[in-house]
């Protein structure tokens, strides 16, 4: 179980976030959650698979880092290789929460930053301070509040997103056979990507429909992306010609 | 031409006539101009029978095909997953916990390319059979879904039916026919019928309205029989002599707790004048008595409901509300006269032991639907070929209940001890069951390529309860590969059951998340 916990400049005055980028902190991971409107910095990088959230089973986007459970080739040590990291990565140890308060008499919830108590990078000695002295956010703290606010709002319309997909039997599941320089073979189960001959089938008033509601371009983004499928696969052959 | 089969006309709006509406409308595009046009009549004064809440599995596909959304249909049916039966007190009779077996609807491990039964038979003392070759029983222990959330909808870990609301399921059905399918629903009680020269249904006199014409008429109008019996007056043939019970106490109860565990298969537990289902719903308890009026008075069968109820609802139990129901075992000597055929209650009813009712419902009018005539002129043959099929269909469905009896040692009831009569054997069961003692269920036992229960059925039911097959005298190959492969297919079963009892969540938790969710389609 981890512990959450309301972010407040009391009791979290002496904390810092270590933003350093390794396993020990948790970043051995095989892909993030992403959002549609997160596609176009997450397609320079990273393929965009769909899967089934294992709770609820409905989809989310994911920005993939490896090909098991794990597995992040993007990770060494000398940090995460690429210029852009998901926020779904960035944000930790951090999470929106909600909070019910009254307002003239209303009980309304509002947002606020939560953070995991027992997330490794929670430090009173090393990374980014959380406040300054005299309990103002600090510059990164500001930093995360954005990226939080963006995620939330991404996620907020990404069902929407994926109900378009849906809709359109734009999503199909494939099974991904890699075969590796030293000649081995692994399989990639359990994942969708977006089906390009029912796309390109769609009508105009169908394509219309999805432009308008700011579908069709990250639809493309992450028909984009399948081209890093590619670089993963080389980043896993070099791994594994290091390891030999 | 003339007599073309442009209008079909289906009387009777319980499960079957609007199962029979939808797979036949489905089929041939009702809902388009170009398409067939159906007709469903329904007197508003007679209630469908209410009950029949268990299905096989080939349920899933008919309402797949009938392009029903699964997710929607188990948030109005009331709908839970059914993996099987689980026969309580069959073998030898009395309490002991250990006097029970599983008839899952997964195959066995291996099968069909490899009889487990043969290896089985040498470790037969320390498991059951159904638990060395099928994960599901494990799975059906815990109170377990065949699924999880993220399986597509119709898709399944084990294979499954359904438990559901019968009330609710035909009212979902007609409203699915109605504003999908292009079914037009007609309310009116049908009084009389107008005949053609030749002697078929030209159309239907009802009470109130002008007479409906039609091209072929489909009788559902449940027991009462209204075309085929009392019109056409197509006799019946009783089946009491092999299969006693003929009357049904059936009752409703509510769960202890609203969050009690949905069990996963039908309970059938033995009595000592007939059995006790017990079907377990989101939101209730379906039971009932099934037994023979020849060996039970109404007084000691409600008795015995109530004492089974007893353990599980406390006092509650002396004062729900029995509904009896009486039936005649048996079907009608033919079911496609003329222009008319008999699907549901109206072709014939047995003990819902195997639940057979609804399965043969959709046997029914899948073949309708698939080999519809297109002209009067073929329908003879096509009727001829129905006649043939389901006869048979009949005939394997009574020997296989009867089976269920045979095997009993029970002898603590004339009930039991009648059912051992030879004369109440059917001539092919009593054959079949003498291959059975010198060789084991397999392949050959699949004489039509339409079977309704295959070999694996007739295995997990014999060797259920305790059944004996004499070694072959000598050395077989498919023997020998069984007994080759045997340790790896019972490990793999094992470790089936393990994974699947880790992952899978509960009945009642996935039913839960379904409503919440829904299922995705793919
Ligand atoms: C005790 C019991 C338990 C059962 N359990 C199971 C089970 O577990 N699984 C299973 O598959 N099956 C089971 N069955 C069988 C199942 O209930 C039926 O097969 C199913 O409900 C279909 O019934 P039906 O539609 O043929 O008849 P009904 O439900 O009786 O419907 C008859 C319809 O015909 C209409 N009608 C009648 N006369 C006229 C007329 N003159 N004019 C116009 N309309 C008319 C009525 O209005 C009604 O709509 C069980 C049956 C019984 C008795």
């Amino acid at each position: 179980m981890t512990s959450h916990q309301l972010l407040n400049n009391i009791d979290h005055k002496e904390l810092r976030v270590i933003t350093k980028r390794a396993a020990e902190y948790g970043d051995q991971v095989m892909f993030s959650p992403t959002f549609p409107d997160e596609f176009r910095s997450v397609q320079a990088h990273y393929p965009i698979f769909f899967y089934k959230d294992n709770a609820t089973g409905q989809f989310q986007a994911a920005a993939m880092f490896g090909f098991s459970t794990g597995e992040n080739l993007f990770l060494s040590d000398r940090g995460w290789d690429a210029t852009y990291i998901p926020l779904g990565i960035v944000r930790q140890p951090f999470l929106i929460g909600f909070q019910e308060f009254q307002e003239d008499g209303v009980s309304k919830t509002q947002r606020v930053i939560h953070l995991d108590m027992d997330s490794p990078r929670i430090s009173k000695t090393e990374g980014e301070s959380l406040f300054l002295e005299y309990g103002g956010n600090s510059p990164y703290l500001e930093q995360v509040a954005s990226a939080l606010e963006l995620m939330h709002q991404g996620f907020e319309r990404a069902p929407t997103f994926i109900a378009a997909l849906l809709e359109h039997e734009l999503l199909e599941s494939f099974s991904l056979d890699i075969e590796l320089n030293d000649g081995s073979n692994h399989q990639l189960q359990g994942f969708y990507t977006i089906n390009e001959d029912t796309l390109a089938k769609l009508g105009g008033d169908q394509l219309a429909a999805l432009n308008e509601a700011g579908w069709l371009q990250p639809i493309y983004m992450a028909i984009a992306s399948q081209s890093h499928i590619r670089d993963l696969i080389e980043r896993k052959n070099l791994q594994m010609a290091r390891e030999t | 031409m003339i007599d073309q089969v442009k209008r079909v006309v289906i009387v009777g709006g319980g499960s079957a006539g609007w199962l029979t509406a939808g797979i036949i409308a489905a089929e041939h595009a009702a809902a388009s101009d170009q398409g067939l046009e159906v007709i469903l009549v329904e007197a508003p004064d007679i209630k469908p029978i209410g009950v029949g809440e268990g299905t096989w599995p080939s349920m899933r596909a008919t309402l797949e095909r009938m392009g029903i959304s699964e997710t929607e249909f188990i948030g109005q049916c009331d709908v839970s997953f059914k993996q099987g039966s689980r026969f309580n007190g069959w073998i030898r009779g009395g309490d002991a916990p250990a006097d029970h077996y599983y008839h899952p609807f997964t195959l066995p491990t291996g099968y069909p390319e490899v009889n487990l039964a043969v290896p089985w038979q040498q470790v037969r003392d320390q498991v059951s059979y159904a638990e060395a070759v099928c994960p599901q029983v494990a799975v059906c222990n815990g109170n377990l879904a065949p699924k999880t959330i993220s399986t597509p909808e119709y898709a399944f870990a084990l294979n499954y039916g359904y438990h559901l609301n019968a009330g609710k399921f035909a009212d979902f059905l007609r409203r699915h026919c109605t504003q999908t399918l292009g079914v037009t629903h007609i309310k009116a009680h049908v009084s009389g019928v107008r005949s053609a020269d030749n002697g078929d249904i030209s159309a239907l006199l009802i009470d109130q309205g002008e007479p409906i014409v039609g091209d072929l008429f489909v009788d559902c109008t449940g027991l009462a029989a209204r075309l085929l019996g009392e019109h056409y007056g197509i006799g019946y043939v009783s089946k009491r002599g092999v299969l006693f019970n003929d009357t049904a106490l059936a009752v409703q109860v509510d769960y202890p707790q609203p969050d009690a565990p949905i069990v996963s298969h039908t309970l059938s537990t033995a009595q000592r004048a007939g059995w006790v289902w017990d079907i377990g719903l989101p939101t209730r308890r379906g039971v009932g008595y099934v037994y023979s009026s020849a060996h039970s008075t109404d007084e000691s069968a409600e008795a015995a409901v109530r004492a089974y109820l007893a353990p599980t609802i406390g006092k509650d139990a002396e004062r729900v509300e029995l509904r009896k129901l009486s039936f005649n075992p048996g079907h009608r000597r033919e079911f496609w006269h003329r222009n008319c055929v008999a699907v549901g209650l109206s072709a014939g009813f047995l003990e819902p032991l195997e639940a057979t009712a609804l399965v043969l419902v959709e046997l029914s009018a899948t073949m309708i639907a698939e080999q519809l005539p297109s002209n009067r002129q073929v329908m003879d043959v096509v009727a001829g070929r129905f006649n043939r099929r389901f006869l048979y269909h009949w005939e394997r469905i009574i020997d296989f209940l009867k089976l269920h009896y045979v095997l009993s040692e029970r002898r603590d009831s004339d009930y039991w001890r009648d059912n051992l009569d030879a004369s109440s054997v059917p001539d092919t069961l009593a054959e079949q069951l003498l291959l059975w003692r010198h060789d084991y269920p397999w392949r050959q036992d699949t004489v039509h390529a339409e079977e309704m229960f295959p070999s694996a059925s007739f295995a997990y039911v014999l060797y259920g309860m305790g059944f004996s097959t004499a070694p072959f005298p000598h050395r077989r190959r498919r023997d020998q590969k069984a007994c080759a492969r045997a340790g790896e297919l019972f490990r793999q079963t094992r470790a089936d059951a393990q994974k699947l009892s880790g992952c899978l969540p509960s009945n009642r938790a996935l039913l839960k998340k379904i409503n919440a969710y829904g299922l995705q389609t793919i």
